[in-house]
């Protein structure tokens, strides 16, 4: 088991080197920082714009609207998702909405977005309806997936209501809860920098790279992927560590 | 004392499972029900635990009775210990530190002293379904439905499983209501054997079982094998 890991470890490693090297080959190839550059120049672009005055402010900004996005999904699509788990009338109103927002493209929501509020909230918008609908059919799936066995149980040995809530429906769609959270940050992140780039708020990693590629700056747009990306593995990192720890039965 | 079921119907669509059908529980034995599949036999222990509706018929002594339930299946929940999943249904029957040593007294019983804090996912069939039993004596009921719980054990499991019955049942002797279609479970655990026909249900034969040593090659309990044997027919 330990071999396998360390293995599928190494065989990651080889992929990510392969595709700087890749990188590397192609910015020889056009040879111009203007359209490609190296790796190692982008690199310390990356260095310069993590250690220049300012960075905290502009990653907190577009970590906030993330959040700010995120908790507003987090409490309506675990609600609505619980309810609509047990009640099949609210499921069957909630479904046509979700689906909707799915296959709405995320420029659109945007374009509307801009128009509706203000620079500052457009971007917490977008991730709000990116990563709602995940969340809530999580839930769904989590509340329908229960056992009944487990309840029909719970009622004959006359535990209460809210007890049978608390300490058999919520642990059977903790792993729902998490898998819907995972997959919500993984568009989430993705959806807040586009927000940005196209409201241009004070301070954000969007505004930034919006005002890079205006100065045809590839490397600056590049570094501030790589800080994104970052950002966004990090929190996928706390929500396995926080499963792990949740989710001990398994 | 006894329990009383009397003029029992009930009825699924087209199928009339109970036809003025009449019953009797001794208290404080074990009443094991011995019938072929989908005989109704669920169906009562559902009617008497409430979670299915009779059609009509008049129970008696039931009323004021707590009832535990050991299924099937042993419905663990996953994200409990064990120790954790018995206290969940007792927990406001009493208080933490007699809870605790009632689970211990049980968990003692069964022979899982030492799994109280595992999950269930770490334990075998047979010790899940032996944290159901502890689970339904820990819990103060007066009456113990049970619903074919060896049915998925393999026989040496089962008869392990009688054993551990058994000894808790000595030391704390509750009203135990046992459905099966196993002839070999119902000897060696019940004091009363009832055996069911098929639907409409009547009761074909009934068997007091006085005999002390209950081991499947005992000549007395041979004896009454064949018996039964020949009403099952």
């Amino acid at each position: 088991m330990k071999m396998n890991l360390t293995k599928t470890r190494i065989i990651s490693l080889i992929s990510t080197i392969l595709l700087i090297v890749i990188w590397k080959i192609a910015s020889v190839f056009y040879n111009s920082e203007l359209i490609l550059p190296s790796p190692e120049s982008t690199l310390i672009t990356t260095i310069k714009l993590i250690s220049s005055k300012g960075f905290l402010l502009i990653i907190s900004a577009t970590i906030l609207r993330g959040l700010a996005g995120f908790a507003i999904s987090f409490i309506l699509g675990v609600g609505l998702g619980i309810f609509a788990g047990i009640n099949s009338s609210f499921n069957a109103f909630l479904k046509p909405i979700l689906v909707t927002i799915r296959s709405t493209p995320v420029i659109s929501l945007i374009l509307l977005a801009l128009i509706w509020f203000n620079v500052e909230t457009v971007a917490v918008f977008i991730a709000f309806l990116t990563m709602f609908p995940f969340i809530c059919t999580n839930v769904i799936d989590g509340i329908k997936d229960i056992n009944p066995e487990l309840i029909e149980m719970s009622t004959i040995y006359k535990v209460d209501k809210t007890k049978i809530i608390k300490e058999v429906y919520l642990p059977a769609i903790t792993p729902f809860i998490f898998s819907g959270v995972s997959s919500a940050m993984g568009f989430g992140w993705r959806a807040v920098i586009i927000g940005e780039v196209l409201s241009q708020p004070q301070f954000g990693i969007g505004t930034l790279m919006q005002t890079a590629q205006t100065f045809l700056l590839v490397n600056e747009v590049i570094a501030w992927t790589i800080i994104a990306i970052i950002i966004s593995y990090l929190f996928e990192l706390i929500i396995r560590k926080t499963q792990k720890r949740i989710v001990v039965w398994k | 004392m006894s329990l009383k079921i009397k003029n029992l119907n009930k009825s699924f669509q087209d199928i009339n499972l109970f036809q003025d059908f009449n019953f009797e529980v001794q208290e404080n034995t074990i009443t094991c029900i011995l019938g072929p599949s989908g005989c109704g036999k669920t169906t009562l222990l559902n009617i008497i635990s409430n979670t299915l509706e009779k059609d009509s018929g008049e129970f008696s002594g039931f009323d004021d009775k707590v009832i535990s339930y050991i299924f099937q299946e042993p419905r663990l929940l996953p994200w409990k210990t064990v120790k954790e999943n018995i206290s969940f249904v007792i927990n406001n029957q009493r208080l933490t530190e007699e809870k605790n040593e009632i689970i211990k007294k049980y968990l003692r019983l069964v022979e899982l002293d030492d799994f109280a804090d595992y999950y269930p996912s770490k334990l075998s069939g047979g010790m899940k379904q032996r944290v159901a039993i502890a689970r339904a004596f820990s819990y103060s009921s007066d009456l113990i439905l049970m619903d074919e719980p060896l049915k998925a054990l393999d026989l040496k499991l089962k008869l392990n499983l009688i054993k551990a019955f058994r000894r808790i049942w000595q030391v704390d002797k509750r009203t135990v209501l046992f459905v099966t279609h196993d002839i070999d479970e119902a000897l060696l655990l019940g004091n009363d054997i009832y055996v069911f026909s098929k639907a409409p249900v009547q009761i074909k034969k009934h068997f007091a079982i006085t005999e002390k040593d209950r081991t499947l090659n005992n000549p007395e309990i041979v004896k009454l094998k064949n018996e039964i044997w020949d009403v099952m027919e």
